[in-house]
């Protein structure tokens, strides 16, 4: 059980509690101790022939510099402060700031040449996330909802999409279900509220699920009871209509409270992790986010994003002062990406997870005299990687300046298209908008990058 | 300028003949027979019944008091009632009683601020997912309230929309951006004719375009070269920079007079020309946008007073007599087409009257129906042979919340400038909100059902020491606990416990437990209450 302010938190499930609650409702016993059945649960989900794929996206939030990232360009003066190191890719450079990963370079495909044209944080985000530019009255839905869908087991006891920590503010609609309906929302842990003005390390507080426990002062015997009533108040009042919300809010409840009382929720006890692996992901929300994201996608939830906001929510917007905060943020970034993959590899799952770091758009190469870099859009960097995904290779260049797109410039469109075939999902499925019109997960123009693809 | 509409009459029961459900007489309601608000109802009744019969329809049965008066105060102001005014009108034997209630809730303020809201979303939907135009919702909800407030006719407010200024007004302080202007609907379609148009058509022709806009539409007549000689109307309104330009635009009035747009992408420039087809009079010295408002306003127009008569109608009815609400097309008619017509017919003769509507709607048998489902042939919306349950508004939600358990908000809370606000109102939106238009497929997340069973808004309303509503309640000293489960059931439900309910509720919370648990037991009642769908929906 978790502490809070000292009080001891009543869970509707823990080891303790759980027993309780089965002695109290009669049910049946487990036969083996919970963390073993566990572990058995976690193996045979990572080894399953049919484990479909997941997805862990990886958001930037603000728009990250390419060229003190992925794109380093050493032989002009708009590289800037950083310099490129090998990776484990021969011809393969990043950013200096990022040497765990650099080992890594064969997992990854770096996309240099993004080239996507808005560079607006709403607009941007929105149609980076979306697959569309905010557009009239229709409400697209984020990528997480899209895959989510696809990919989701209606049986499973935890929400098939996840969001861990994003920053919002900019950009709402690019976070949401949009036209699929609030059942595809994403869960949301440790959300902007939480996110701005905490500090970095504050993780713990800011990883939970709102609302899953239950409320100070509510003891488990209370709570089951008012359960048990609240269903003899729906009875009749369900029976007699048959209406759509009337169901949904019956679905959602069973949902809701199984999700209370199932075992996946254990997913989000992060102390039941080796606080090596802990310090290696790095003791901030990021990094701790990371290990949610993996312990989460073990228990088969398909769609996870955990964003790196900084300290003042879009941490990547470096107008000013770009190199130290990029820096800061790459100290962050490295370990946690890096240990995610190594932790994903060494537990057979990394070959059925892909990996997509991406922000709304890049930087200018050319240095402002603020020593920051504006937002650019032309060419800029985002990496794919793990499941589907043929790494250790670069797709596109950009200029020597980082100016422009000199081969293989990628759409959003093609972007998408490349993620979903990497989950094996198929772009031509049609979801109903909210004007009537059918529209496809991607559109058929789109070209996905076929090289690395696995 | 707006026609008197009699007052109904408060002199005895008159028994009404009209040819619906078999049965002749509503003695019931009293009112005036040349009320044109009463005739209208009857022809829906009419109309609606006739159909049924067609279909072997069994309609079910009136709502009792506690339904209808629920519903229509959800409807009306956007509420559930108080547990006063649930026992006030419960108990009131006065056989016009909803008739008399019906006109009270219109004629108070609470309809003009919830209607101010329902238009507003309507005409910005883009505020609930973009931020900057979230910045301009005040003004507007400001301007609809006013022109609310002044009893300004639907085409007046049409009219104004489309040919309203778009310089924003400024009296040159902070609060210029809460001084009323239908700018917003301008400036959450960035200005763009396109946007402009299509918007223009979808929310008040009830016709949508935005297939067009990029090829000719696969089902409907509009090919894409009509659809931007349409989108002319507003070329006289794109701004450069308009996103990222708060400065007001020197006026140019020239401007107002453009009636020409290129089609991007392709060689050509289209002048302006009516969906139908034909040609405006460019000679009449009015402006682009005005022979636009014209247009659409105007009596020859067979789209305006239908699309506008069927939002309202579904708006109380649930589902339209077109459905969806946005889609007049030959391939989706209405359902009941002489009773559109001849609602449409009447909006307009009497001045596109919106309460007269309304209460055209409320009075009817129709609208007046229980919601339960008690024969299988009311299982098609569109027959009308049942009330549709349908979900809340974030607003509807949180108002009845707040109302249920005896929440107070400060003044700032209820401030539209919504910008980034972590008041439970806020949290409420943003968790509630995002729903589909069609309310009748409302959907309850995961996320919501755990923030009502677990979260701090009903967990405080709930709580026996934080709670002064409950505790109000709880510790009556004259009341006995049958008296407090019945006004649980007043706050949360408007209405009484049914005998079995109030047995098995006693029962819980009286038998086997000591004194002080009674009174937890009866906060597990509010939160059951709270957390059923019974609350939660409007039915």
């Amino acid at each position: 059980m978790s502490r809070r302010n000292g009080r001891t938190k009543q869970r509707l499930t823990g080891p303790w509690s759980r027993r309780e609650w089965l002695r109290a409702v009669g049910g049946t016993t487990l036969g083996a101790s919970m963390s073993g059945w566990m572990h058995s649960l976690a193996d045979d989900t990572a080894e399953h022939p049919d484990r479909k794929r997941a997805c862990i996206l990886l958001w930037m939030t603000g728009g990250p510099s390419q060229l003190d990232t992925f794109d380093p360009k050493p032989g002009h003066e708009n590289g800037g402060e950083f310099k490129p190191i090998d990776t484990s890719v021969p011809g393969m450079q990043i950013s200096e700031h990022l040497p765990q990963l650099a080992a890594h370079g064969g997992e990854m495909a770096l996309l240099r040449s993004m080239s996507t044209g808005e560079s607006d944080h709403t607009r941007a985000t929105h149609f980076v996330r979306t697959g569309h530019v905010p557009q009239g009255p229709i409400r697209y839905p984020t990528m997480g909802s899209l895959v989510s869908k696809e990919l989701a087991d209606p049986s499973a006891e935890l929400p098939n999409f996840v969001s861990i920590s994003p920053y919002r503010f900019l950009s709402p609609a690019a976070y949401g279900p949009g036209f699929l309906g609030p059942q595809y929302a994403p869960m949301v842990v440790g959300d902007e509220r939480a996110a701005a003005g905490a500090a970095m390390d504050d993780y713990e507080a800011s990883l939970r699920v709102e609302n899953l426990e239950l409320p100070d002062g509510v003891e488990l015997k209370q709570a089951e009871a008012r359960l048990g009533l609240l269903q003899e108040l729906e009875a009749r009042f369900r029976s007699e209509r048959p209406d759509v919300p009337v169901r949904s809010h019956r679905t959602a409840y069973e949902s809701a409270v199984r999700m209370m009382r199932s075992e996946a929720v254990s997913a989000f006890r992060l102390e039941e992790e080796p606080d090596e692996l802990r310090d290696a992901y790095g003791r901030n929300r990021f990094g701790q986010g990371c290990l949610l994201a993996r312990r989460l996608v073990e228990r088969g939830v398909p769609f996870v994003e955990v964003s790196l906001n900084g300290q003042g929510g879009a941490g990547w917007d470096t107008h000013q002062d770009n190199f130290e905060r990029v820096r800061q943020l790459s100290e962050t970034l490295d370990p946690g990406w890096a240990t995610l993959m190594q932790d994903l590899k060494s537990r057979g799952m990394l070959d059925s997870t892909l990996i997509i770091w991406a922000g709304e758009f890049g930087r200018t190469p050319k240095i402002n005299n603020m020593t920051g870099r504006d937002h650019f859009a032309e060419g800029w960097s985002t990496v794919l990687a793990g499941g589907g995904i043929r790494g250790g290779q670069v797709v596109g260049k950009t200029s020597d300046d980082g100016m422009k797109v000199l081969e293989r410039p990628v759409k959003v469109a093609d972007f998408l298209a490349t993620i979903c075939q990497a989950l094996g999902i198929d772009t031509d499925v049609q979801n109903m908008s909210n004007v009537g019109r059918p529209i496809r997960i991607v559109e058929p123009e789109a070209e996905p990058i076929t090289e690395v693809l696995a | 300028m707006r026609s008197h509409r009699s007052q109904l009459s408060k002199a005895g029961p008159w028994v009404v003949l009209l040819a619906v459900i078999g049965s002749a007489a509503t003695a019931d309601d009293s009112t005036a027979v040349h009320d044109p608000a009463f005739q209208l109802a009857g022809t829906i009744d009419e109309q609606i019944a006739a159909r049924w019969k067609l279909e072997t329809v069994t309609p079910a049965p009136r709502s009792d008091d506690a339904e209808f008066m629920r519903r229509t105060y959800l409807n009306i102001i956007g509420r559930i009632p108080s547990v006063s005014e649930a026992r006030d009108f419960l108990s009131d034997s006065a056989p016009d009683k909803r008739a008399r209630l019906l006109d009270e809730l219109l004629e108070s303020p609470a309809y003009i601020a919830h209607f101010a809201t329902v238009w507003r979303t309507l005409l910005v939907p883009e505020a609930r997912g973009n931020l900057q135009a979230r910045a301009f919702v005040p003004s507007f909800e400001n301007w609809l309230h006013e022109r609310l407030s002044d009893n300004a006719s639907f085409d007046q407010i049409t009219r104004e929309l489309l040919t309203g200024s778009l310089q924003p007004p400024s009296v040159g302080s902070e609060l210029d951006n809460l001084l009323p202007s239908p700018l917003a609907f301008y400036q959450a379609k960035e200005f763009k004719p396109e946007n402009l148009a299509s918007g223009a058509s979808r929310l008040l022709l009830g016709v949508r375009l935005e297939c067009a806009q990029c090829h000719d539409h696969p089902f409907a007549k509009w090919r894409r070269e009509e659809f931007w000689q349409f989108a002319a109307f507003f070329a006289g309104v794109r701004r450069t920079d308009a996103r990222r330009d708060n400065q007001p635009q020197p006026v140019d009035q020239n401007a107002e007079f453009l009636n020409e747009l290129a089609i991007p992408d392709a060689d050509q420039t289209v002048q302006a020309s009516f969906l139908d087809g034909s040609a405006p009079d460019w000679d009449t010295g009015r402006t682009t946008r005005e022979v636009f408002a014209d247009w659409l306003t105007g009596a020859d127009n067979p789209y305006f007073s239908r699309a506008a008569v069927n939002r309202i109608w579904a708006h109380f009815m649930v589902t339209g007599l077109v459905d969806p609400v946005d889609d007049f097309d030959e391939s989706n008619p209405p359902s009941h087409p002489e009773l559109l017509d001849e609602l449409a017919a009447q909006f307009a003769a009497q001045g596109y009257d919106v309460k007269l509507l309304i209460r055209a709607i409320v009075l009817s048998q129709t609208y007046q129906l229980s919601s339960r489902q008690t024969d299988e042939s009311q299982s098609d919306r569109r027959l009308f042979a049942r009330m549709t349950v349908k979900g809340l508004t974030p607003e509807q939600l949180f108002d009845s919340l707040a109302q249920a358990t005896g929440y107070y908000e400060g003044v700032t809370s209820r401030n539209q400038f919504f910008v980034r606000n972590d008041t439970p109102r806020a949290r409420f939106r943003e968790l509630f909100g995002g729903q589909s238009d069609d309310l009748a497929e409302a959907q309850r997340s995961i996320l919501q059902a755990l923030a009502l069973m677990n979260g701090e808004f009903v967990t405080t309303a709930t709580s026996l020491e934080n709670s002064e509503a409950l505790a109000a309640i709880i510790d009556a000293p004259f009341y006995n606990t049958s008296a407090r489960i019945e006004a649980l059931y007043l706050a949360a439900l408007s209405r009484v416990p049914t005998s079995n309910e109030l047995d098995r509720l006693v029962d819980y919370v009286d038998s086997g437990r000591a004194q002080a648990d009674n009174r937890q037991a009866l906060s597990d009642v509010l939160w059951a209450l709270l957390n059923s769908s019974e609350f939660l929906l409007n039915h």
